[in-house]
């Protein structure tokens, strides 16, 4: 679609040449190959592009053009957002710029310190920007969600959407729905109560709120033990995906809290660990699905929830796939929750397959304990966080794995305001190093069609094209492609950077590229002319 | 130089001296049950999940190398051991966090004392000569340069990770030391200390001390062994009393031989 893009030329000058994102825009994005307008590229998350100029038989000449070092340490774990010349790059600790797409140039930069006592678990990273009209939107570390003008990052408008003391923190990508921005929130090592909120694009008014711990009197409060829910933690802070047919956001929870001691919290400890389907205009629940009901092993289920059409057993089915950090894949009927697949990708000792109920048959004796319970996977999955990507031509769902297992201990401890919440810690297992793999799988069956070997734990998103590639990173610093339908590599570049971010790819004058953040640069790749 | 570090460990001085003099959580069960999740979190990978050693010292002996008042404890952990794999903690954790994990440690019972019955100088003659360690490890600026310093192992290490480094190698392995056996396209096989190991190349140290590096498809084979290059036969080639011999000149060393 080159249409817009072909305007904005002629429209130079004009206020609609910044102002061409809307809700029509971004419900085309995945037919859009010049931009990258959202998170997960399209509102399903397929992380796809179709662009095909870079295939399997070239991209062993793929050569750097431009590279932007940030000079901001920390973790790069950003979705660049593309448009109309112009390259939009948060960085860590409320850091943000604007490149030149042509030159990688700065046009701009975008800082706000992050205050003395604002705490997270995992470093201060920011997944990225979300861009409406001629502004752009990001979270800042310390709970709040800002709007800058695109031309200059000038701010217009900042929220708090819940106060840092309390242990909240912020680091996820926002996503754009009709006329508001919709953002989770971080905090549950931390015992917070967490949520999905919906701000008004336009003035930063919330529109709405979903608390994912209920409070009393609502369904689901009753699955916490006495007043735990008021720390039940569930934090959101992954990008979720939206259905404008269905008009649902969906978006999934993180763990309750406190992580590892479930003692406090006796109950299936809902929406933990859930996948909810949100109505787009009210924040109201219209479903929801637990992977792991009443977690002691801080399984998130934050991870991409990816809208795909399948047929299970025959059927047509609208569906949502997920690699749940728990060490299965899921597929679920996305119009109302309904279970369809759930396949261990990776070895699981702690359940003996996922019921026709949907809940994990558990095998006793996993319980993490003070002198400690080995159980596969580890802490970090499975699948974690990072990007997956769907491909249409290939048919295959990719996503990363952590392989291996560890001993997870119990340490009862108190609440208090501003310290970890997290009822202990794990250790590895001696002699046996966590590795990681990427995974081909099927997504009407779970069926792992290939997996490719990572000797670490893996630390990238992945995206994959029209050209037949899945992009990765790893953490020894390797930017590389395989061939999306065997898996094979076919191409890499020693960064010299951990490869955290998932790689994106645009057109710009005619011709492909693909860019990644690795250490504290960008990188931008093309062939040579 | 001390306070200098002291007052930067604390972030900007934000306390005098006074305040962090003493531990406001003395006795308090609270805050020790507190320290006791963040020590299992933050420290028990090295220090044990019970503070009773590993790649780190126990901590449950009553006594410490850094002194013995609760500010002692404190000051090692907010600043580190420089030029050790204990780094510090200040900048991570508040102070009252540290306080409580110092309360935590407080309540530990002290265990049996474990320093090794032997005769150290003996040890050092075994070391250098008979056993031969020597030949791959330096102490200060003498010997070999395959296996890691042992310089000041006797501070570093628990005596029980100490045993087991002489009679179990390949029970936790110090960090980067792994093995890597290469095996090139002519059949060659190299095995060393792997230097690198990673998706697409790998760099070994040979016995020799020379380095190799190959890219995957370079070679034949690439893998990574998570076992010891150090020989493992000296529950066998030495006799009881020589191990205690050489465990407690391992013991002795402290790092100030230079
Ligand atoms: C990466 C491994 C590692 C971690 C993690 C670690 N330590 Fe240490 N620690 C060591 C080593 C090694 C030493 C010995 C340093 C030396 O050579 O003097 C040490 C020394 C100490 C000492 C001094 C012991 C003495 O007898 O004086 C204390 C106290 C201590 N650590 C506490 C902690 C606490 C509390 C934590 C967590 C907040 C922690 N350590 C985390 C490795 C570690
Ligand atoms: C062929 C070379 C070689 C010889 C000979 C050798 N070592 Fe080692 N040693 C190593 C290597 C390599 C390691 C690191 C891997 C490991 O921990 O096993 C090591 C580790 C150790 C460690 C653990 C160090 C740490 O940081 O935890 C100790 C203690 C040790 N050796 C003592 C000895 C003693 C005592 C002898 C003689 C009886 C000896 N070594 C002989 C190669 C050797």
């Amino acid at each position: 679609m080159r249409v817009p893009s072909l305007c904005s030329v002629f429209l130079i000058g004009t206020a609609l040449a910044h102002g061409q994102v809307d809700q029509v825009t971004l419900r085309a994005a995945q037919q859009d190959d010049e931009s990258w307008l959202m998170y997960g590229r399209n509102y399903s998350a397929w992380r796809y592009s179709p662009l095909d100029e870079i295939d399997t038989g070239n991209v062993h000449r793929i050569s750097p053009v431009w590279i932007f070092q940030s000079g901001v340490s920390g973790k790069f774990q950003t979705t660049p957002l593309v448009r109309d010349g112009v390259m939009y790059v948060t960085g860590p600790s409320n850091h943000a710029w604007a490149l030149d797409l042509k030159t990688g140039r700065e046009l701009w930069h975008y800082s706000e310190p992050v205050p003395e006592g604002a705490v997270g678990c995992c470093g201060k990273p920011n997944r990225g920007f979300a861009v409406k009209g001629d502004r752009l939107y990001k979270v800042n570390f310390q709970a709040t969600l800002v709007a800058l003008e695109a031309s200059t990052g000038e701010v217009v408008w900042e929220v708090e959407l819940a106060d840092y003391r309390e242990g909240y923190s912020n680091t996820v990508a926002p996503l754009i729905v009709k006329d508001m921005v919709v953002v989770g929130i971080a905090g549950a090592e931390y015992g917070t109560r967490d949520f999905v909120d919906a701000y008004d694009a336009e003035t930063g008014r919330r529109v709405w709120r979903f608390w994912t711990v209920p409070g009393p009197g609502e369904a689901g409060n009753e699955t916490w033990a006495g007043d735990s829910w008021k720390h039940g933690g569930a934090s959101t802070w992954i990008t979720g995906s939206y259905d404008p047919d269905l008009n649902l956001i969906y978006w999934g929870t993180g763990n309750p809290g406190p992580d590892l001691d479930g003692t406090p919290r006796r109950g299936d400890n809902l929406y933990s660990d859930s996948m909810v389907a949100l109505d787009a205009d009210t924040g109201e629940l219209r479903w929801y699905f637990q992977f792991t009901p009443h977690d002691v092993h801080d399984w998130d289920a934050v991870a991409d929830p990816v809208l795909v059409d399948l047929e299970v057993d025959g059927e047509p089915r609208k569906g949502l796939i997920h690699a749940n950090r728990n060490g299965h894949y899921y597929a679920l009927d996305r119009t109302n929750g309904e279970f369809l697949v759930g396949r261990a990708y990776t070895e699981v000792t702690w359940a003996d397959g996922i019921g026709s109920d949907g809940r994990p048959i558990l095998i006793p004796g996993h319980e993490p304990t003070d002198e400690g319970t080995l159980t596969c996977p580890g802490l970090g999955g499975g699948h974690n966080w990072h990007a997956t990507s769907f491909s249409p031509l290939t048919g295959l769902y990719y996503f990363n794995s952590s392989d291996g297992c560890q001993i997870y201990h119990s340490a009862p401890q108190d609440y208090v305001q501003g310290e970890f919440y997290f009822g202990s810690a794990m250790e590895n297992v001696s002699g046996e190093p966590r590795e990681g793999s990427i995974l081909a799988v099927e997504p009407s069956t779970g069926d792992t069609r290939w997996r490719y070997p990572l000797v670490s734990p893996p630390s990238s998103g992945l995206l994959s094209t029209g050209g037949g590639l899945l992009f990765a990173g790893t953490s020894e610093g390797y930017f590389f492609a395989l061939d999306a339908r065997s898996g094979k590599p076919l191409w890499r570049l020693r960064t010299g950077g951990r490869v955290q971010a998932p790689a994106i790819t645009y057109r710009f004058g005619g011709r492909q590229y693909v860019a990644t953040a690795s250490g504290t640069a960008i990188f931008v790749f093309t062939l040579p002319q | 130089m001390r306070w200098g570090g002291l007052l930067l460990a604390l972030g900007g001085a934000l306390l005098s001296a006074q305040d962090v003099a003493s531990n406001p959580f003395r006795g308090d069960a609270k805050a020790a049950d507190l320290g006791k999740a963040s020590f299992r979190l933050r420290c028990s990978a090295c220090h044990g999940i019970r503070a009773d050693g590993g790649r780190g010292p126990a901590l449950n002996r009553g006594e410490f190398a850094a002194g013995d008042t609760d500010l002692d404890i404190y000051r090692v952990i907010a600043e580190g051991v420089p030029g050790t794999e204990m780094s510090g903690y200040a900048a991570r954790n508040s102070e009252e966090s540290i306080w409580r994990i110092v309360t935590f440690l407080r309540t530990l019972e002290a265990s049996p004392d474990d320093t090794i019955d032997g005769n150290a100088s003996q040890g050092e003659d075994i070391f250098w000569n008979q056993a031969g360690c020597g030949g791959c490890h330096r102490v200060g600026s003498r010997g070999g340069r395959f296996g890691p310093a042992l310089t000041r192992i006797g501070r570093a290490r628990s005596t029980e990770h100490l045993r087991a480094s002489l009679l179990d190698p390949d029970q936790d392995l110090p960090p980067g030391y792994y093995a890597v056996e290469i095996v090139t396209r002519d059949g060659q096989t190299i095995r060393g200390i792997g230097v690198g190991f990673d998706d697409f190349s790998a760099q070994v140290r040979d016995a020799a001390g020379q380095l190799h590096s190959f890219f995957r498809e370079e070679v034949r084979s690439m893998s990574r062994e998570f076992t010891s290059l150090m020989p493992d036969g000296y529950g066998d080639s030495l006799t009881d009393e020589q191990q205690r011999d050489l465990l407690a000149y391992l013991q002795s060393l402290h790092g100030e031989e230079q």
